[in-house]
């Protein structure tokens, strides 16, 4: 009992920051129809930032603010200068290619910067393990999915009940009506890219703790939150919830029964699995084209 | 045809590398005479082990710098050029052939990366110029199978480094309930076929052998499998961030069994994993900590007057230095017995060179008649620290020591 009990609390810890990283992509998806696939490096900025400013004096809850800002102007400043120009022209794939290449560039920065260590960000929810039905696990980790679900309640609440939010909506379903309804639509992409970034600025702060900050830590969770967002459906927020936390929890089962080797063998076979059947994702809309 | 090709393309070689070099020269570097004997040393500059090129540095310049205060090498000066592989093989090798025909040293130093230095073997012997090597442990880069063998090292090799950590963990658990984690990579998959035969000399076994990945940040099925076998000691091959996330899932299950690395956790995991890392026992070739050595103290003096560290804490990588400063000065020595540059009169003088060493005494460093003992610095030399609130200490004499 307890064993399993281990595997879902721990599982949770990771798919919470799985959902965190597929929220952002959901974000940018649902607004641009394109992504910041350095996305997995705010998290690194984020993380890396808050280390450095607190070395350099500052208090805690300043480093945070600013490291956070700090993502959230590199989101507007990706989409700027390596999405807008790019996803102009339907069809072009040159974000991709961009973005990838600012990821990597910030990847070899920060191990410049870090000497290739791990840095560690103090924090009370990692002093002293809690017991809960006989499994073990850090205060930090419990807040990490009870961040993923409070995010995507509020981002619910901003798509539904604010201006922006709407407008967001609207160009993702048709870029050039909202443009003719008078919705600035640069000025509104790069704000979700923006607010993705935010949110991956903080989940880096969030999970620094627990996994370390290091040049590479977003790499990975970077296209493990992609794949979440993919089977999940990436049009849906709640969706992308459930699968992050999903996945998550599956992957320590196998880790626990099967192996730890064959982890991502049996998490990306589930998602090309779940892709042929279903192309939109789980929870996705199918996207009807009219022609 | 194949002959115009190869010289064709030696010729393309030589002139990129000729190219290379000035470009990359720091201009008292390109107006030195390119007569002035010099050491090659291939290591990470950058990349995720960047401070190992750093220790290496330091260790053999300070070793040089002693040996031009003594007149050095056969009356000329000797000097260190270093180039960056990053970790990555290709570079390695690229830079091997750079020391030995454009800037025609007289022998290499290895660095931190064993992906690499097996890397080197070949070009190594298709050159036929000495190489040392001061970090990489991988059993095969010396025991290669050569002869003549041109692949030196006094550094730790990881079938004795198994052994080393085999025994220390059987004093802890002399009913041999040992689990073994390690990385997924060439490094740790390496050590299992080592940690596995020292176990069976002792005539025990493995009750779990658990792997991981890089940045994995939750351990604790491996961990639980550990403890449900009733593992009491767990022998780890990791690197600091994995060492420490080891640490927090057993820490997470309330499963404390004593743990014994090899060095790949004598970073920063003292920092990463704060009082959870204090009575992690790891291997080293030296610390600066504890006692010292007459020779030891005038190394440790020569840092804080060169290299500004005030206090031996702020050394992270002391074995690195300490085999850099050993390797050049037997290096050295092996020039003065071989009368001239020449790279095999050097290779054969090395068998020759006996020296009181910072971390050992090399009677002789190397013996010609023993495949295994290309190495320099054999089990009894290592030694066995321990993590104490940030700091790795020697654990003879520690809190940690308690006899067993």
């Amino acid at each position: 009992m307890s064993t399993i009990m281990q595997y879902i609390l721990s599982g949770l810890a990771i798919g919470g920051i799985y959902a965190l990283v597929a929220l952002g992509f959901h974000i940018m998806w649902s607004s641009a129809k394109a992504v910041n696939f350095a996305h997995g490096d705010t998290l690194t900025i984020g993380a890396l930032l808050t280390i450095m400013l607190l070395a350099a004096g500052l208090p805690l809850w300043l480093a945070c603010l600013l490291a956070i800002a700090a993502g959230g102007v590199f989101g507007t400043l990706v989409e700027r200068f390596a999405v807008r120009p790019f996803a102009a022209h339907s069809g072009s794939i040159g974000w991709m290619l961009a973005t990838i290449a600012i990821g990597i560039m910030i990847e070899s920065l920060a191990t410049i910067e870090t000497n290739g260590y791990s840095l560690p960000l103090p924090s009370p929810g990692v002093e002293r393990a809690v017991r809960i039905l006989g499994a073990g696990v850090y205060p930090q980790e419990l807040l990490i999915p009870l961040v993923a679900v409070l995010a995507t309640l509020g981002l619910k609440l901003i798509q539904r009940h604010t201006l922006v939010g709407r407008a967001m909506q609207a160009i993702a379903h048709d870029k050039q009506a909202a443009s003719l309804m008078g919705i600035n639509v640069n000025a509104v992409v790069a704000l979700s890219f923006g607010l993705a970034s935010l949110l991956g600025a903080a989940a880096g702060i969030l999970i620094a703790p627990v996994v370390q900050a290091s040049a590479t830590m977003g790499v990975l969770l970077g296209l493990k939150g992609f794949a979440v967002a993919i089977i999940a459906g990436i049009t849906s927020a709640p969706g992308v919830l459930v699968v992050g936390l999903l996945f998550g929890v599956i992957e320590k089962f196998v880790e626990g029964y099967i192996s730890t080797a064959a982890r991502e063998i049996v998490g990306f076979s589930l998602m090309i699995l779940v892709l042929l059947i279903a192309p939109q994702g789980l929870f996705g809309k199918r996207e009807v084209v009219k022609v | 045809m194949n002959i115009i090709t190869n010289k064709t393309s030696q010729l393309i070689y030589g002139s990129s590398f000729a190219v290379a070099t000035l470009l990359l020269s720091s201009p008292s570097l390109a107006a030195t005479d390119a007569q002035q004997p010099c050491i090659g040393n291939s290591a990470a500059i950058t990349g995720p082990a960047a401070f190992s090129g750093q220790a290496i540095r330091t260790g053999a310049e300070i070793a040089i710098e002693e040996i031009n205060q003594q007149g050095g090498v056969l009356g000329e000066e000797l000097r260190l050029i270093q180039y960056d592989d990053a970790g990555a093989p290709p570079r390695a090798v690229d830079n091997t052939r750079r020391i030995a025909l454009a800037d025609n040293c007289i022998a290499i130093l290895g660095g931190y990366h064993s992906t690499a230095a097996v890397a080197q073997v070949e070009p190594v012997h298709a050159i036929g110029i000495p190489y040392i090597g001061v970090w990489a442990a991988n059993t095969s880069v010396v025991e290669n199978g050569r002869d003549p063998n041109f692949m030196f090292r006094v550094s730790a090799k990881d079938k004795w480094v198994a052994r080393f950590l085999v025994e220390e963990a059987l004093k802890v658990s002399p009913t041999g309930k040992i689990a073994f984690f390690y990385e997924n990579t060439g490094w740790g998959n390496g050590a299992l076929p080592d940690v596995n035969a020292a176990m069976s000399e002792a005539g025990v076994a493995l009750v779990a052998a658990e792997t991981f990945n890089w940045n994995d940040q939750d351990m604790t099925p491996q961990v639980m499998r550990a403890r449900d076998a009733g593992a009491e000691v767990v022998i780890v091959w990791a690197l600091d961030r994995e060492g420490n996330q080891l640490l927090r899932s057993m820490d997470r299950v309330g499963y404390m069994p004593t743990m014994i690395g090899a060095w790949g956790i004598s970073g920063n995991l003292g920092e990463l994993a704060g009082p959870l890392a204090n009575g992690v026992r790891v291997m080293q070739t030296y610390s600066f900590m504890g006692q010292q050595s007459e020779l030891g103290e005038s190394v440790l003096a020569r840092l804080k007057a060169d290299y500004g560290i005030d206090d031996p804490r702020e050394i992270r990588a002391g074995s690195g230095i300490a085999n850099a400063y050993d390797a050049v000065h037997i290096l050295a020595d092996a020039i003065e017995i071989a009368g001239s540059y020449d790279w095999e009169a050097v290779r054969q003088a090395l068998y020759e060179v006996n020296r009181d060493g910072l971390i050992a005494s090399y009677r002789p460093a190397f013996d010609a008649s023993d495949p295994e003992r290309q190495d320099a610095l054999l089990p009894e030399h290592y030694l066995l620290t321990a993590w104490h609130d940030g700091v790795l200490i020697p654990f003879a004499g520690s809190p940690y020591d308690t006899g067993d």
